[in-house]
């Protein structure tokens, strides 16, 4: 029976056996390099494989002139490098080869990474966020001078505004950051979305959480934006991540290193206070839309918040209008019901905009159920963390909800649609 | 040169492109050179391999260090070649018409396409690599009567074109991008270069005779691999036509002979004055990977249509209307359905068929620089002569004055009757009776006034000497 690795010989070919999640196929490496898959083929041993010996990674010195800056791993396509093994593109990344990739790095920073989760970011969960928090704690009493956090880019934006609320006056800038093309490909944006990260964090006045990425298509700029206030906008492009209701705080040159600051930023030094997320609190997301059913409220009886995303400037189908809708009253009625139990808040699935719930009249009604969000304009991330961290931390919804915390709500929107 | 003697040997590496979408969008198979719509600019790595090691080839390309900037198209380019966005799924067509080839080159088919990545950091592929998937191999060829192995069928995604190169940019047209490509690599058997070029124009015409390649420069290259006795593997690559093939090759044996190899295997480039230059060194395996996005593509073979070859083809025109090599071979070249015209104008040789349509348009434009579109016409032109109801030697006079859209009286064109134009040739005969065979040549066309075809008067006038 031969294993993964070892030389076997199909049908009188030689090739390295490789792993497959279909028992019927067997596929082999050639000597080409080309994979080969067989149907239900006899496989003879010719060789076993030979353990490969990890080559030891150099000790680098730290450079006194240098800033410290920690990066901390927690999963994700920008850690992530292909198994050979298995030939799939996976999330194993070892933070002391991490040097050994991007060897420019030393004369930037020096860069100490440590590894603190491991996982495709959609199965993140709050408690992810607490020890994401709990490292940052410690980073930062250790004195450095900046934090990177890697992780997959699918829920970046949540963990940016988590990061923002938990994290309360940072001495340092912490950056989040991803990448939208592996790391183990030349294309990868991740070289250079780190670079950049790193880049600013030596030579910026932010304190704070902020998110940095590709500024559009080219390899060039990076935007470095508020944590609050960023979203994922595309699901495959290098400059997914877009600054909503406001703009970027700096842009940086991947290759001159230089700082265009775009925004006010905070550069206040104030006592750093850390608080966590509750890890068993449940708080939903209901997208209001055409031909809602009350049914799908009922599932939040036993949640602590609700999110409603709703449609334009904030509303849901709550009246009846002919014989066709007479579900609206009921999902009136158990709107109603929920919102004496549990915080419901209005977002808008227009994503950019505020939410104003005065223009219309259902939105007054809306208003007079006690649904909360009004004036705001946060997107529906950020208000899902903002909702759960202020419930975690037994903070008042309805006195804290429309109070500017992070920087997640703007006082003027400007001309900055789509940017 | 003794190549036997020299130990050398020889495979050939033919690159097609095929027609249609490309291989993981659904971008067509246009190439530009127009004012490209947009451009943007990217770095690229070389990422280490399984065991922590770069591959030869791509560190060779790092470490110039350089900028790539590529030109796009709105309305022929996506998002896939400006690796902004997954692939799409395999193009079946390409796929189909990879299948056929592997089962005319007797290949054995793997049993589910495997597509891998191959790096390339030169710059012209977006990504950073090729995706390229070994689809037949252990097949044959026979070349004059020899077996020449057939190692590799793979189907692949054609690179950038590059527009311009300076010292750290690289300027690339997109345009190019994921045509597919059908990759064929001979085993090293081939005996002499003279040998390689028949080879190479063998596979040709296999390619072509799936009728889903591209045509025109640049839409099939061969790359030539030569090595001789204790020397390395050396690649050629980019030879512009066949022709070049034994030159090019035998200026190469030289070069490795004279230099004894010590450069190890590496690539070159064919120049125009037949020598080669170095180009890079030999890429390893370390540089394939599986490409994760795309899933294992299953092989459905009860659909794939067997090729007749095009040689096949010709042999049999040849043979069922007598028509001789040239012509037969122009004739399924043109791709124009010979055999259901020759079938329809029964009255007409096969051969003034295929005159009429494919050298006419030729001779007339010479003489009167004027295009024709033969195929508007040849319907009313064909049926008229087969009819008899107009003069061969009006034809050119005809098509003149379609081509004008002036209306055309066949009275004016009328065939003579056989029995009319024997009557008057004898009729000649008589008056000139010591007269010899050029001058009465000459009397009669003077009397036909160019409505008898010159061939018709010469037989009757050698019938009735």
């Amino acid at each position: 029976m031969a294993n993964t690795g070892d030389l076997v010989k199909i049908e009188g070919k030689e090739g390295i056996l490789m792993p497959t999640t279909d028992p019927k196929i067997t596929i082999i490496k050639l000597e080409s390099g080309y994979n080969i898959a067989y149907k239900n083929a006899k496989v003879e041993l010719v060789k076993e494989k030979e353990e490969i010996t990890k080559t030891q990674n150099q000790k680098i010195e730290s450079n006194p002139k240098l800033k410290n800056i920690s990066i901390l791993h927690c999963g994700g396509t920008v850690a992530s490098k292909i198994d050979y093994k298995t030939g799939a593109v996976s999330a194993l990344f070892e933070p002391s080869e991490f040097l050994n990739l991007f060897p420019e790095l030393k004369d930037i920073a020096n860069v100490k990474s440590e590894l603190i989760a491991q996982m495709l970011s959609e199965n993140m969960r709050f408690g992810h966020y607490n020890i994401m928090a709990k490292a940052i704690e410690e980073q930062i009493k250790k004195g450095v001078d900046g934090i990177i956090l890697t992780q997959g880019t699918d829920t970046l934006h949540y963990t940016s505004a988590a990061l923002s609320f938990m994290i309360e006056n940072s001495p340092i800038p912490i950056l989040i950051l991803g990448s939208q093309r592996s790391s183990d490909r030349g294309s990868s944006d991740a070289a250079m979305n780190i670079v950049s990260a790193i880049s600013f964090a030596t030579q910026t006045d932010f304190k704070g959480v902020g998110v940095c990425m590709h500024a559009d298509t080219n390899d060039e700029d990076c935007l470095i934006m508020q944590g609050t206030k960023v979203k994922k906008m595309h699901t495959s492009r290098r400059d997914a991540f877009r600054p909503i209701n406001t703009k970027a705080i700096a842009r940086i040159n991947y290759k001159t290193k230089e700082i265009t600051y775009l925004n006010e930023y905070n550069k206040e030094k104030n006592n750093l206070n850390i608080t966590f997320f509750k890890e068993n609190l449940k708080i939903g997301i209901l997208k209001s839309r055409p031909n809602l059913f009350a049914e799908e409220l009922e599932v939040y009886n036993n949640f602590d918040g609700l999110i409603i995303e709703g449609t334009g400037l904030g509303h849901i189908s709550i009246r009846k209008v002919d014989d066709l809708t007479s579900e609206n009253e009921i999902i009136k009625n158990k709107l109603e019901e929920l919102t004496k139990k549990i915080p419901v808040v209005m977002t808008s699935q227009c994503t950019y905009g505020r939410i104003d719930m005065n223009v219309y009249s259902e939105g007054r009604t809306n208003i007079e159920m006690g649904i909360l969000g009004n004036e705001l304009d946060m997107t529906t991330e950020t208000a899902f963390i903002k909702l759960a961290w202020l419930l975690s931390n037994d903070l008042d919804v309805k006195t804290n909800l429309n109070k500017n915390l992070r920087g997640e709500i703007s006082e003027r929107i400007e001309n900055v649609f789509l940017n | 040169m003794d190549y036997e003697k020299l130990g050398f040997k020889c495979g050939i590496e033919i690159h097609q492109q095929l027609e249609g979408k490309k291989l993981f969008c659904n971008c067509p198979t246009v190439i530009r050179k127009d004012t490209p719509d947009y451009s943007f600019t990217r770095q690229l790595r070389a990422s280490a391999g399984e065991s922590g090691n770069v591959d030869k080839a791509a560190s060779y390309e790092q470490k110039k260090q350089k900028t790539f900037i590529y030109q796009g198209y709105n309305d022929t380019n996506c998002l896939v070649e400006q690796d902004e966005e997954p692939p799409r799924p395999v193009n079946q067509k390409a796929v189909e018409t990879t299948l056929q080839v592997c089962k005319m080159l007797n290949c054995k088919i793997v049993d589910e396409i495997i597509f891998m990545r191959k790096v390339v950091v030169d710059g012209s592929n977006v990504s950073g690599f090729q995706r390229t998937a070994l689809v037949g191999q252990d097949g044959y060829i026979e070349v004059n009567g020899r077996k020449i192995g057939i190692e590799a069928v793979c189907l692949e995604e054609e690179a950038c074109q590059v527009i311009k190169r300076t010292e750290d940019t690289d300027i690339y047209n997109l345009s190019r991008l994921g045509i597919p490509l059908i990759e064929i690599a001979t085993a090293p058997d081939i005996k002499n270069p003279k040998e390689c070029q028949e080879t190479a124009a063998k596979l040709g015409m296999f390619l072509r005779s799936t009728g889903a390649c591209r045509r025109g420069i640049g839409s099939i290259r061969q790359d030539v691999n030569i090595s001789i006795k204790e020397g390395y593997r050396v690649e050629v690559k980019g030879f512009q036509d066949l022709k070049s093939i034994p030159k090019i090759s035998d200026f190469e044996v030289n070069r490795q002979v004279k230099e004894k190899e010590k450069q190890g295997p590496h690539v070159r480039k064919a120049e125009a004055d037949f020598t080669t230059s170095f180009l890079r060194p030999m890429p390893g395996s370390g540089r394939m990977y599986p490409e994760t996005d795309i899933p294992l593509v299953k092989i459905d073979l009860t659909n794939i249509k067997e090729i007749i070859t095009l040689e096949k083809k010709q042999n049999k025109l040849e043979k069922d209307y007598s028509l001789n090599s040239d012509f037969a071979s122009i004739a399924i070249k043109s791709g124009i359905d010979f055999p259901t015209l020759f079938n329809k104008y029964k009255n007409l040789e096969p051969k003034f068929i295929v005159n009429t349509i494919l050298n006419l348009p030729k001779e007339i434009k010479k003489r009167h620089n004027v295009e024709i579109d033969i195929l508007a016409h040849s319907e009313f032109i064909l049926s008229s002569l087969d009819d008899n109801k107009i003069s061969p030697s009006a034809i050119e006079e005809i098509l003149l004055k379609l081509n004008n859209n002036e209306k055309i009286n066949l009275d004016d064109y009328k065939a003579m009757p056989l029995e009319e134009i024997k009557n008057k040739i004898k009729e000649i005969m008589k008056e000139n009776p010591d007269a010899p065979m050029g001058a009465l040549m000459g009397k009669a066309m003077a009397a036909f006034k160019g409505k008898v075809d010159g061939k018709i008067v010469n037989e009757i006038l050698r019938k009735l000497q």
